[in-house]
This record gives structure tokens, sequence and C-alpha cells, in this order.
């Protein structure tokens, strides 16, 4: 054996091919780390953005919308969080029980909850708007392909008793009536963005930057006193129900700032469950229904007849026989009278005097007071189906007209219109524009529409007819000097005057120094009594007492007896 | 060889302290660094599946099972000596032929995602081809050693081994498993190779290797497709680039140091596969480049011991142990090497697991076994050159 073919000393395999093979297997390990250290190392800005295109999403951050609070703060309306709850139908196959208790904690039919998970798309909602209690116990089942997903509600705390001031939101959370509508743009916040990264089921999975930040909706603070609104919704609630009337409504109205501290309307609605809604409980009738204001509207008539100097409150007035022929037509009185001074065709409520007055002004002037008055035209605060009601320019009235329309016939107002008009009695005959949101600064001076003189005079007038003698001394007010009118409207059907009635009466107090007015309207009461005197003066006196204790204000007459004469019926 | 068996009690029941370290830490680390991260690539995915039962812990659990029964069997596997391993050798791969054939027929064999390679056996499905790798190394090596002398001959020394291989490479492709077939071909090719086969031979064997591919390809169009997708992901980046595309984001996501442990974006549910063939590209993403750098050092360093112990093994004459050592070390190798470059965009995608780390039983199972039996290798080496018997 040669010694270099020794098994010890030479092996049968040499290392040269094990080495080759090593080296080959190391160096494709090298090519991966040059590899890795290059897709790593340099080309990481490249393939980040590709997978920032396949998973990067921009998202809309959903501004809070702003609350709704009352003058002192209380919350009206506030966005809840809540949740939906959510299925994957591919992954829901729930037994029998589990359908059943998962419809019977979401209070819903079971089979519409199995018609829901029998969908084909990929996502369903299976019940939107759930309280997180119960959303909790919904996951705390565990069913599969089940899932929560957080959302807003709008919840309003005071539930029907300010719906018509409040309005609501839609599904979007965009403000569809009332104040939410009116101020949606400072409620709505402005949507912020940001980038995310989610997953491929379209989980949120990280937060990469903000955009831009939300920018939260505004609170808006109402000139709206909550006890005062509470207290005119319960009272116009309970006197629709009694007078079996159609409708009602009631406003509030600071005399010294034109705040709206309370609006009401009869019939209402829950805004938190909109389910079972009716057009005619969705109508905030105090701005979008007209009716013939009648009686009410009378101080207006007598106002521009001092106005024009041609009469002062103590001249005397010949009523007799208690009608009056123009043209073709007559106009009664309900009683007649004789003769009455200005002031008492005011407390008398007497439609032939007041169309005496009447002849003696220009149909241009009339125009032209009511117009300043706001009849005619819209308020314009916001509200949706805010109207003007009807004032035909001057120039197409006829006399007869011309003398219905002095006592309120013939044309046709709001009731915040009618409230708002009689500011300039309860203030110096200035008319300062109506606010919804609290006013911190006193308002200047409004325009003027009458003297202070003039003015001061009606105070008086409109006191003597919450008197004895006048046509609602259920009007009165313990401790309170009152002021005020009453109107009992004929309703106009199909173009003829109808026997139903709108009975209104419009007043404030104390009188000495006006500080609320406050206006009501009953529509159609049928349970006998229809006159403003009977129907809608005891709501005033409720409303206004309550509404003069609850802002402390200042007795302007001792507490004694009311004089409760029976009234003078005014004319209809 | 009763005598083996009994008379060295003592070496069999070795110590750990006879575990060569070069071999044994490379080895747990990366089957540790398996076990978390099957976890973190597969948590999102487990949880948000219903196949799972969504449990978030599916795999981890299942993985840390395997990777318990892989290393009992893989310390029962120790205790046998190589003389054995070698005597059994074309049995096992008898055996794991007739897997190869049960596999394949229906109701006997599972089907997933069009591919049917499983054996469904109570509550675990076991892959033959895995352990077919393994049988493969021990079956080259034995044929290698007893026809030591005809490694020059093409009909004696070469033609036999090749017939074998076409037939298991048909079987194989009959599931299809390319990717098995392709590491089961480098082990088998590349133990003849160091047998010593005549080099012309292999030369001739390279070209007609490289004509089948191509054959193979033009048969069936979609390895074709699986070729454009991989030669430019972005082209059809969510089609047939898919896959790729997300991994190789992965690694640029990762950058030096990576996103953390856990923080993967790509792992839910953008990335197919994240727990088995593209766990490389969570790591990439989660751990950045050193962790990438760290997995092929330690795939490195294992594969470069496996060929040493062979070498030692060969130098004291023990030729079946030398080369079923080198066997272990080209599997390891080239799997790991074909798994990582497909991750990132080296090479077109196979369908193969990362070696010791990634998620699958049998392949956990088998991957211990071959460990063991490298471990073996070095432990007789070592008793040997003390002058004991192996």
């Amino acid at each position: 054996m040669k010694f270099a073919s020794s098994p010890i000393l030479n092996p049968r395999l040499a290392p040269g091919r094990s080495r080759f093979v090593v080296i080959l297997l190391l160096g494709g390990f090298l090519l991966l780390i040059g590899r890795s250290f290059h897709l790593q190392g340099f080309q990481n800005d490249y393939l980040q953005k590709k997978g920032e295109s396949r998973y990067e999403r921009v998202i809309e951050i959903s501004a809070t919308r702003g609350r709704i609070l009352d003058r002192h703060g209380d919350v009206l309306a506030v966005s809840t969080p809540v949740k939906a709850i959510w299925a994957i139908p591919e992954d829901a196959r729930l037994k029998p029980a589990e359908a059943r208790q998962l419809a019977g904690l979401l209070d819903m039919d079971v089979r519409e909850l199995n018609r829901k998970l029998a969908s084909e798309r990929d996502f369903v909602f299976v019940k939107r708007q759930v309280p997180p209690d119960v959303a909790a116990k919904v996951v705390a089942l565990g069913l599969p392909g089940i899932h929560e997903q957080k959302e807003y509600r709008r919840y309003y705390p005071s539930g029907d008793v300010m719906a018509h001031m409040l309005g609501f939101t839609g599904v979007a959370d965009e403000g569809q009536e009332g104040v939410e509508l009116a101020m949606n743009g400072l409620l709505t916040g402005k949507p912020g963005s940001r980038r995310v990264i989610k997953d491929r089921r379209g989980q949120i999975v990280e937060d990469v930057e903000s955009i831009q930040a939300p920018r939260e909706g505004k609170d808006v603070t109402l000139a709206l006193d909550a006890k005062i609104q509470y207290l005119a919704h319960s009272l116009l609630k309970q006197a629709v129900g009694e007078h079996k009337a159609r409708a009602g409504g009631v406003v509030v109205l600071d005399a010294r700032t034109g705040e709206v501290l309370a609006l009401a309307n009869m019939p209402t609605y829950n805004p938190n469950n909109r389910v079972r809604l009716a057009g005619a409980q969705l109508r905030n009738r105090a701005f979008t229904d007209t009716f013939e204001p009648g009686s009410t509207f009378k101080p207006f008539t007598a106002a521009l007849a001092l106005e024009k100097g041609k009469f002062r409150f103590d001249t005397p007035i010949q009523t007799a026989p208690g009608r009056l022929t123009i043209g073709a037509a007559t106009i009664h009185d309900a009683h007649p009278h004789g003769v009455l001074t200005l002031a008492e065709v005011i407390q008398k409520s007497s439609n032939v005097g007041t169309a005496i007055m009447a002849r003696t002004l220009s149909a241009e002037d009339m125009w032209q007071t009511f117009n300043s008055l706001g009849f005619g035209t819209p308020l314009k605060l916001g509200f949706p189906g805010e109207v003007g009601g009807r004032l035909r320019p001057a120039k197409s009235w006829r006399p007869i007209e011309q003398a219905t329309m002095s006592y309120g016939h013939g044309i046709s107002v709001t009731l915040i219109q009618m409230a708002h008009a009689y500011l300039t009695f309860a203030r110096d005959g200035d008319l300062v524009p109506l606010s919804l949101t609290r006013v911190d600064a006193p308002p200047l001076a409004g325009a003027t529409v009458f003297s202070g003189q003039t003015a001061r005079e009606m105070r008086v007038m409109l006191e003597m007819a919450v008197q004895p003698g006048g046509t609602a001394p259920k009007a009165q007010i313990p401790g309170y000097r009152v002021a005020g009118k009453t109107g009992t409207a004929h309703k106009l059907e199909n173009g003829a005057y109808a026997d139903k009635y709108v009975s209104s009466f419009i007043g404030f107090a104390p009188a000495s120094d006006p500080r609320l007015v406050v206006a009501v309207m009953i529509d159609e009461p049928s349970a006998g009594k229809h006159y403003g005197g009977d129907v809608a003066a005891p709501v005033f006196a409720q409303v206004m007492a309550g509404a003069l204790r609850t802002l402390g204000v200042a007795h302007d007459q001792l507490l004694k007896p009311l004089l409760m004469a029976k009234a003078v019926k005014e004319g209809v | 060889m009763n005598t083996a068996v009994f008379t060295s009690r003592r070496g069999a029941a070795a110590s750990p302290a006879e575990l060569d370290p070069l071999l044994l830490w490379p080895a747990l680390l990366l089957l540790l660094l398996g076990l978390v991260m099957v976890y973190s690539a597969s948590i999102a995915m487990a949880e948000g599946s219903k196949f799972t039962g969504h449990q978030a812990s599916y795999f981890l659990v299942r993985h840390a099972i395997f990777l318990a029964i892989g290393l009992v069997i893989g310390l029962v596997a120790f205790q046998v000596p190589l003389r054995f391993w070698q005597d059994l050798a074309p049995w096992l791969f008898l055996a794991g032929v007739a897997l190869l054939v049960i596999v394949l027929i229906p109701y006997l064999g599972r089907e997933v995602n069009g591919a049917r390679r499983w054996l469904p056996l109570g509550p675990i499905n076991m892959q033959p081809s895995e352990f077919m790798k393994l049988f493969a190394v021990l079956y080259a090596a034995d044929y290698t050693t007893r026809k030591l002398d005809a490694m020059g001959s093409f009909r004696r020394g070469f033609l036999p081994m090749a017939g074998v291989i076409l037939a298991v490479g048909f079987l194989l492709l009959r599931e299809p498993d390319f990717g098995a077939f392709a590491v089961i071909a480098a082990i088998t090719f590349g133990i003849l190779f160091l047998g010593g086969i005549n080099i012309r031979l292999f030369a001739l064997l390279a070209v007609i290797a490289v004509i089948g591919f191509a054959v193979l390809i033009w048969i069936e169009p979609y390895r074709l497709q699986r070729i454009v997708g991989f030669m430019d992901p972005w082209q059809d980046a969510l089609g047939k680039g898919y896959q790729l595309s997300h991994a190789l984001i992965a690694f640029g996501r990762g950058e030096w140091f990576g996103v953390g442990l856990g923080a993967s974006v790509e792992k839910l549910f953008y990335l197919p596969e994240a727990h088995t063939d593209f766990l490389l590209a969570v790591i990439a993403e989660e751990l950045g480049f050193v962790g990438v750098l760290a997995v092929v050092v330690l795939f490195g360093l294992l594969v470069q011991r496996a060929f040493a112990v062979g070498r030692q093994a060969l130098l004291i004459d023990r030729v079946f142990s030398g080369l079923a050592a080198q066997g272990i070390g080209i599997w390891l190798g080239v799997q790991a090497f074909i798994n990582m470059g497909v991750n990132m965009g080296l090479l077109p995608t196979k369908g193969l697991t990362l070696p010791l780390m990634s998620f699958g039983g049998s392949g956990i199972v088998a991957n211990c076994v071959a460990l063991a039996i490298l471990m073996r290798v070095d432990y007789e080496n070592r008793r040997l050159m003390r002058g004991q018997s192996a």
C-alpha cells in the first residue's frame, strides 16, 4: 500500500468538494444579506410609499356638534356617544338561541335580525343608535361576526317641552328644524382629518398623523329660560286640552332686550323619539302659521290715530248703533256701546269705534305703520318655514278692507310677529329686533314706530282692558299691573268666515315698567268658550305670573283680591 | 450492532456538555425566535379567523406543542447510532415513498389551496414531503456510501439515483409540491457530488435540470406566472405580484432596526402566509435588517458547522455519517436560502417554509430529528477520536 493511499492519511473523499458546496451556500447567504441590506437600507422609502398606497387612508374626524344651552347654562341639546351594532353576515352564523338572545337585547324582531344577517353584503348595520349599556351587553355575548361602532346621538333632555324651539338633527347630524337648523353653522364643527393605517379588514391599527385637527362645534346659549319655557309649555298644554283646541301657541319676550324667553306650541312631539311623527306636531306654529289676529290688532290702529293727532285718548267716538255701513258692507259690534272715548274703544274692543278711527287715516299711513311693526315680512330668525303673513300694498285697499284691517281682519300674522309688535307698547314706541340667543349687553333702542307719549297712553288703555269693564279681567295677576288685549277672530275657511275661532291674548307686565311680553293663541277652542278673554287670557295670566316670579320682578301693586267682574264681550 | 448500542450506554446518555455548542445554540436560537415570530405573525390572523375560533394564541400553542414533540423525538433520535440510521435508510425511504403515494389517494390525502400535501392523522395533519427530505438525506448518503467505487460510472453510479429521484419528483409534482422537489433534488445530487460523482456527469445533469425545469414550466403555466410575478411584482402588484410586493413592503418598512416586535402592519391580513412561507418578511418588518442579518448568520453558522462535522466524519472514514451530516447541511442551507430568497424577491414564489422557524408540525419535527442526527455524528466523531466506540 502506498503511503498516500492509506485511508487514514488520504480519506476517500477529499474535502475540496465539501468546501466548494459550503462556499456556494454561504455565498448564497451573503447574497441574501446584500439584498436585505439594499431593500431595508436603500429601497425603504420607495417600498414604504408603495405600502402607504396599500394601507394608509385619510379619514375624517367628525367634530362634535355644539350643545344648545338655555340662558342659565342648562343643557337643552347635547350629542351623546352611542353605539351602532353591525355585523359581518358571513361570520355571524348564530344559533337560533343566540339570535333570539341578541334580538331580545336589541328589542327587535328575530325574523328581522335573521333577514339582516342573511344579507349578501360584507357589512350590515344590525341596529343603530344603541345605548352604550345595551351595546356592552351585546358585546359581552361574544357572538361571532357581531361588532359595535361609536356614533353620536342628539339628545334633548327636556323632551317635548321645547321641541319646536330647538328642532332636531338628521341622520347626518345636520340641523333640520328649529335652532338646530337656524344656528346649524355655529353648532356644526369643522371635521378634521387624520392619516391612519388600516388593516386589510378596514380597522384602524395605527394613527400616523393629524392632517387637520377638527374644530368642535360651538355651544349656543339661547335667550330661552328653561323654567319659563316649561311653564309656558305645560300651561298651554293644559289649556289646549281643557278647551279641546286644535292647536295653540305661547311666546314670552323680554321687553327690554327682545330676547325670546319661551316659545311653546301645541301639538308638539318628543324630539328624542320621532318614530311616529305627524306633520301637525312638527309645525312651529308661532312662526309658520298665520291667522287673522282680530281685536289684538286694534291698538296699532289706535296708536296711529294718536300719533296723527286726530284723536286724543279721551276723544269721544260715537259707536251707536253698534254698526257701520261702508259701501255695500256693514260691520258690527258684538254689543252696541254708544259714545266711547278712544280708550274705551280699546278697553271694550269696539269694531265700529276702531273703523271710525281708521276712516280718518290714509291707507298709506296704515300700511307704513303695520309694515314698520314687522307685519307682512318674515322675521328671518332662521327658522324653517317662517312666514311673513299677508299685508297687501295700500294701493289695493278698498275702504271696507281698510276698515276691517283696522281691527285685525283681512290681514294675517304669526303669533311671534304679534308678540314682537307689542314690544312697541311695552317699550317707549321703538321696536328692537328679536333675539333667539342670550343678549348680554342691553341693546340700543330699536327703530321708532310710535312716540313715547303714544306708547305710554297705549299702556294705560291696555291696562284698562284687563280691568273690570274691559274684555279680559281674567288676565289680571295679583301684585302686578297687567296690560293687554284680547282677540277672538273668526276663522276664514274657503274664503268665508266659519264658526271657528282663534282666541288670543297679547299683553305685558308690570304695566308700570314693562318687563315681559306674553302672547297666547288658542286655535279652535271647542269646549264651549271661545272668547279670548275666557280662553287665552287665563293662560296669559298664569304664564306671566310664573315668569315674573321666576325673574324676580318687583311687584308694582299691592296684593289684593282681584276684581273679576264679568268681562265685556269684545266684537267679533 | 447490539454491542454498539449497549456498550455505549455511557455515551448514549450523553450529557448536554457533549453537544456541540456551535450546533446547539444557533439551532435553539432559531427555534425559539421562530416560536416568537410565528406568534407575532399569526396573532391577528388567528384572532380574526373563524377557522381558529378567534383564539389569538391558536398558532402559538400548536407551534409550541410541535416544538416540544420535536425536541423529545430529537432527544430520542440522538440516542440512535448512525450505524442504525444507515441500516434503516432504504426502508425509511421506501416508507416515505409509500406516504407520498398515500397522500395522493383521494379521501386519504387532504387538499388545501389546491395542493394535496397532507395526511390527516386525528387532530393533526402530517406532511410526508417534509419527512421525505430527511429520508432523502439518509438514503442518498447510504446509496453513495455503498456505491462509492461506482461514482465515476454513469450507469451504475448516477442513473439509479437519478431514476429514484425522478420517481419521487413525479409523486411530489402530483401533489404538487415543487419546492420540496427542488430541495430533495438539491439534497440527493449534492450528496452525489460530495460523494465524488464524475464532474462531467454533474455538468450534464445541470444541463438536463435546466431543460427539465423549462419543460415543467412549459407544461404547467402557473409556474411561469409565478416567475412573471417574481420578475416585477409591481407590474401586477394586486394580482400575481401581490404576495411578493407585500413581502418587499415589509422589508422596506423594517429599515435597520424594525418597527418593533408585534408592530407589523403587513401581517394584518395583507401578507398571506405570514406565519409560514413569509415569516422572514414579518421578521424583516418587526426586527429590521438586524433581525434578518441575525437569522441569516445563524443559518450560516449551522450550515458551516454541519459541513465541518461532516468533513470531520469523512476524515475518520465514516462516509455515511459524513455525507448524512453534509446532506443535512445542504437541506437546511438550500431550503433556508430559497425561502429567504423568495421573501426578498430573488427567487420565484415556491411554497417552501423557513426551516426551524416557520409554522408547521411535520417540518419542525423533521428538522429536529435532522439536528439530532447531526449532533449524533459530531458526538460519535468525538468518541471515536478519543478512542471510544461510536
